[in-house]
């Protein structure tokens, strides 16, 4: 697996893409990083003529979740392509060398790539007891992470590990574990948090490098504004039961069994930024609250402490109150109803008496001599 | 008589190192560690039951 110069429309070409297929994945790119449908040809140019940049995906405290989410992005070919075809020239779960050729493989990519390979974080990194607990090759993570990711172009913190410790960051936090940010600052760095994160997410953001030479624009914890702007609330198929006040009560219950609201049942998706609900998983079919449970939050950085016990209901709901926004939602619908309704029957009053002959009575004898 | 390490070894869900001691072309000895600890037993102390299968999931 050693990175040759070749792009990845020449990849697509070997792999028997057809033009048609390539741009309908340029064009789903484009959408998942919330461009307008104009880039598509902007982002199909790069994607064809840029030199595919060299990958190697590092794991420390972690339990292979994005590795086998990278994976999943086996079906859709072209998407496949553009990680496969990135040249990925070491991952200790997929790689064929072992021991020191393992790491003969990630020196010479070092070296010849120095400034210019994409380095992805999966795990924490523990920092207790001068990092003991994670070492490859008699070296710890924390020293590892400094040296490799200190010379890559960028560095993609894949999953919620990487990017904010996650679950060995959880207390009591036995590890010192901490994401790459906090013990790596040379060079820029994108957290790409969920539990795992989604294939989606990692590709639209190597397409958005490859077709502006930088990283996508990013929030306050470093995530990327395309795939971690809104809230899984904003954009869940049971909202408008929540806006309705029905909720599933208990597990099996008639409103669970309904496909209804899951708040009551500890979702957190009102207080989550991803976009879960959007891209979803396993090929589209489906995601977590579509499945019938709640969401964890598993994007949101120390959700393993903040969002946890799963189950007991978030405390307060941004937007309006839970608790009483059935009765209060409802009595505020049938205001502005009954408001419409009234202005409308004004109107109607006075284009019935106006002369001439208002124009909906004229319909209405129509609609009477039809009768 | 020669010790030898593979580490890291490969293809593998997880961080692991064999060591072994060769005794003319045969393996006389050997050893494995896991070169990785999170602590999830210890992170899961005081939890919420109903959460344990979320946190091990992720072993």
């Amino acid at each position: 697996m050693t990175a040759e110069k070749i792009t990845l429309g020449q990849g697509l070409q070997k792999r028997g893409v057809s033009r048609r297929s390539f741009l309908k994945f340029c064009g789903a790119m484009t959408a998942a990083l919330a461009l307008p449908a104009r880039y598509t040809s902007r982002i199909a140019e790069a994607v064809e003529t840029k030199p595919r940049p060299p990958l190697l995906w590092l794991e420390y405290q972690d339990c292979a979740g994005n590795t086998e989410s990278l994976l999943r992005a086996s079906q859709p070919t072209v998407a496949q392509l553009v990680l496969d075809v990135l040249s990925v020239d070491y991952h200790e779960t997929i790689m064929a060398p072992a021991g020191h050729q393992a790491e003969k493989s990630l020196r010479d990519t070092m070296e010849k790539y120095k400034g210019q390979y994409i380095v992805v974080v999966e795990g924490s990194i523990p920092t207790k007891d001068d990092g003991v607990y994670c070492t490859i090759g008699g070296r710890t993570a924390l020293d590892l992470v400094k040296d490799i990711g200190g010379s890559a172009a960028a560095v993609i913190a894949a999953g919620t590990c990487a990017a904010y410790g996650g679950l060995p960051a959880a207390a009591p936090d036995p590890t010192g574990a901490v994401g790459v940010s906090k013990v790596l600052s040379t060079v820029p760095i994108l957290n790409l948090p969920g539990c795992p994160m989604n294939v989606i997410n990692l590709t639209a953001t190597v397409v958005h490098y490859l077709t502006f030479g930088e990283l996508p624009a990013v929030d306050q914890f470093g995530r990327p504004l395309f795939a971690y702007g809104e809230r899984i609330h904003d954009h869940c198929e049971r909202r408008a039961h929540y806006d309705a006040g029905q909720y599933a009560e208990a597990w099996g219950d008639e409103g669970h069994r309904k496909g209804w609201c899951l708040y009551k049942m500890g979702c957190k998706g009102p207080e989550t930024y991803h976009n879960c609900p959007v891209v979803r998983w396993n090929e589209g079919t489906n995601w977590p609250i579509g499945a019938g449970h709640g969401c964890a939050g598993c994007a949101e950085p120390g959700f393993w402490d903040s969002m946890t016990p799963f189950y007991r209901r978030l405390p307060n709901t941004p937007g309006f109150g839970v608790e009483t926004s059935a009765d209060k939602v409802g009595l505020g619908v049938v205001a502005g109803v009954t408001g419409a309704f009234t202005m409308h029957g004004l109107v109607s009053a006075m284009r019935a008496t106006g002369e001439p002959l208002a124009e909906h009575e004229t319909i209405n004898k129509e609609e009477n001599t039809d009768g | 008589m020669a010790k030898i390490a593979i580490d890291p070894i490969t293809r593998i869900e997880g961080h692991l190192r064999i060591e072994a001691q060769v005794d003319g072309g045969e393996v006389t000895e050997a050893w494995s560690s896991a070169t990785m600890w999170r602590g999830i037993e210890q992170i899961l102390i005081g939890r919420d039951p109903r959460d344990a299968w979320y946190f091990t999931q992720r072993i």
